[in-house]
């Protein structure tokens, strides 16, 4: 081999990587929020990533229905619905709704249009996406810092979900109703979000009132 | 022979003798000349199908913001986007957030007009992740299993909306070598797609997850289209698209396609006993090459080798100067034909035996 070919070779080798390194190089510029820093006090780091109403209950069961077609997120009109990308490792390209960014308003489009069994349709009041809590040691009326009462207006369930506590207008108190619809932490003033939708599973119990 | 069909068809239909030259020495049958416009139709079908899979996450944003009454919020973009998507559809509903409904998804799943349909690929790896069967779901891919079955692989060339992508990349791998740049064209086996199919099956099936989705083009680009468009920000298929490209560009020409696409074998698989076939016709044939050139799927059809990977695209019948190549109803390849009948060699062999009668005579 001449000096001639070795710089040849070697120059074409780096242009290959180069060419090779370019589809990285492009999603980290396309991603967005990959390349700028997070800020430090997210409130979202607290909550769950739910799955959409109507989901199997259980994860694995979902994850081998769900094919991955993104209708559910096309079809949902307040656009609740989101996708795990490579960070969902297993679960990657299947939906998620984090109440944080926003809640599922209960309208059912998405059952109805997924074409495989792992939503399906279900009665609003019969959903199984979570159950809310409140932390009652930052909730404002809770620790009489004034008058509140948004995740009570905004439930879509109303009565059966979420009331107040007796002898108190506005400490809200969810009951069994709760579906788990993430509305009520979408709308929360309160900056830390004191209330959160904690996923259904064998061991979660509800302490009503 | 064109002796005795040219007086027939003068006493049938006048006018078809004015179309037909005294001079043309294509005898036995011609096709229609419509065929060699199919590839401008597939090329059309191609561009619709990528066109609204971009159109569609925009229709949805408009019924999002519809849906939240939100017109008076938007931003100046977001206004031009509402109002370009209203003058859209405002002939078609006066009830946008839940008309639009009617057309929504992929190729990979979609609705349309209240049929869901579904990729048999879909279906066929859904079952092997949860090894049951899903009625309803497996009745969204059986419109496509039909068509598949009497069309062949025909999803691969008129609808796929990758292979949109995957063309015009290897027509600019032409201009490329066209520029000085050295192409490698390696050639692989094409049953190596069988094997991603099966090896991809196997694994859904040990994984529980349906793992073609991340890695079938025509999947990952609706995905990609409407995550960038709808949810603002590309996912990780994309990466994996742009590595398809380069591999098609710099190692095997539509190599993906022709080597490991899984949706494609499946399609190959199910299209092998197909109806409509793309056949030569010997007698017009002067065996120039070509079609076996313009094939995307590097099969040979002036050598009548079409076999199960042929996607009835019609590039071979739109680049064939002599109207050799036809669309037929038949279940089975012709065998090899030889060569061509207007071809160098065989006029040179038919005039030995020509010269060769004639002197037996004398």
């Amino acid at each position: 081999m001449n000096r001639r070919s070795f710089f040849y070779r070697i120059s074409r080798t780096l242009a290959l990587i180069t060419l090779a390194a370019l589809p990285y190089a492009l999603s980290r510029l396309l991603v967005p929020g990959s390349s700028q820093a997070k800020p430090k006090h997210d409130p979202r780091i607290n909550h769950h990533k739910l799955r959409p109403p109507g989901a199997l209950a259980d994860e694995d069961d979902f994850r081998t229905a769900c094919i991955g077609c993104s209708l559910c997120g096309e079809i949902c009109p307040p656009a609740c619905i989101q996708f795990y990308h490579r960070d969902g490792g297993g679960s990657a390209n299947t939906p998620y709704i984090l109440p944080p960014d926003k809640g599922c308003i209960l309208c059912g489009k998405c059952m109805e249009v997924c074409p495989t069994s792992a939503l399906t349709i279900t009665a609003s009041q019969a959903v199984t996406m979570g159950v809310a809590q409140i932390d009652r040691l930052a909730c404002y009326p809770w620790v009489d810092r004034g008058v509140c009462g948004a995740c009570a207006s905004i439930c879509p369930l109303g009565e059966r979900a979420i009331g107040f506590e007796f002898a108190n207008m506005y400490r809200p108190v969810i009951k069994s109703g709760c579906v788990g619809c993430g509305l009520c932490v979408e709308v929360c003033p309160h900056p830390s979000l004191p209330i959160r939708i904690i996923p259904l599973s064998p061991t979660t119990t509800l302490h009503a009132g | 022979m064109a002796q005795t069909s040219k007086p027939k068809s003068s006493r049938q239909t006048p006018k078809s003798t004015k179309q037909t030259k005294p001079d043309s020495k294509a005898t036995h049958w011609r096709p229609s000349l419509m065929l060699r416009h199919l590839n401008k139709l597939r090329w059309l079908s191609l561009s619709v199908v990528f066109l609204m899979l971009i159109l569609l996450p925009l229709l949805s944003i408009y019924q999002n913001y519809v849906a939240a009454h939100a017109y008076n919020h938007l931003a100046s973009s977001e206004k031009l986007l509402y109002d370009t998507m209203e003058a859209l559809t405002s002939p078609f509903t006066s009830d946008p957030e839940h008309d639009l409904d009617i057309i929504k998804g992929t190729t990979w799943s979609g609705q349309l007009f209240g049929l869901k349909l579904s990729d048999p690929l879909a279906v066929v790896n859904q079952i092997a992740a949860g090894l049951e069967f899903y009625w309803p779901f497996m009745l969204t891919a059986l419109i496509p299993v039909l068509l598949t079955l009497l069309l062949g692989r025909f999803f691969c060339g008129w609808i796929c909306p990758a292979t949109l992508i995957y063309e015009l990349n290897s027509n600019l791998g032409i201009w490329l070598e066209k520029l000085g740049l050295r192409i490698s064209h390696r050639r692989f086996d094409k049953r190596f797609k069988y094997g991603v199919l099966a090896v991809g099956l196997i694994l859904s099936t040990v994984s529980g997850t349906v793992l073609m989705a991340s890695i079938y083009p025509p999947a990952v680009i609706g995905r990609e289209l409407y995550f960038s468009i709808a949810l603002g920000g590309f996912g990780g298929g994309t990466v994996f698209f742009v590595i398809t490209l380069l591999f098609d560009l710099l190692v095997a020409k539509r190599g993906f396609c022709r080597y490991v696409c899984p949706g494609g074998a499946l399609y190959s698989l199910l299209g092998r006993y197909r109806l409509l076939r793309i056949q030569r016709v010997v007698e017009n044939c002067n065996d120039c090459g070509k079609c076996n050139a313009v094939c995307e799927f590097d099969l040979t059809p002036m050598r009548d080798n079409f076999g199960q990977e042929c996607n009835n695209c019609s590039a071979c019948i739109a680049a064939c100067p002599k109207e050799a190549m036809t669309f037929v109803i038949t279940i089975q390849d012709q065998p090899e034909q030889g060569v061509g009948h207007h071809s160098r060699h065989y006029r040179k062999a038919h005039h030995k035996t020509n010269t060769l009668d004639t002197d037996d005579q004398s």
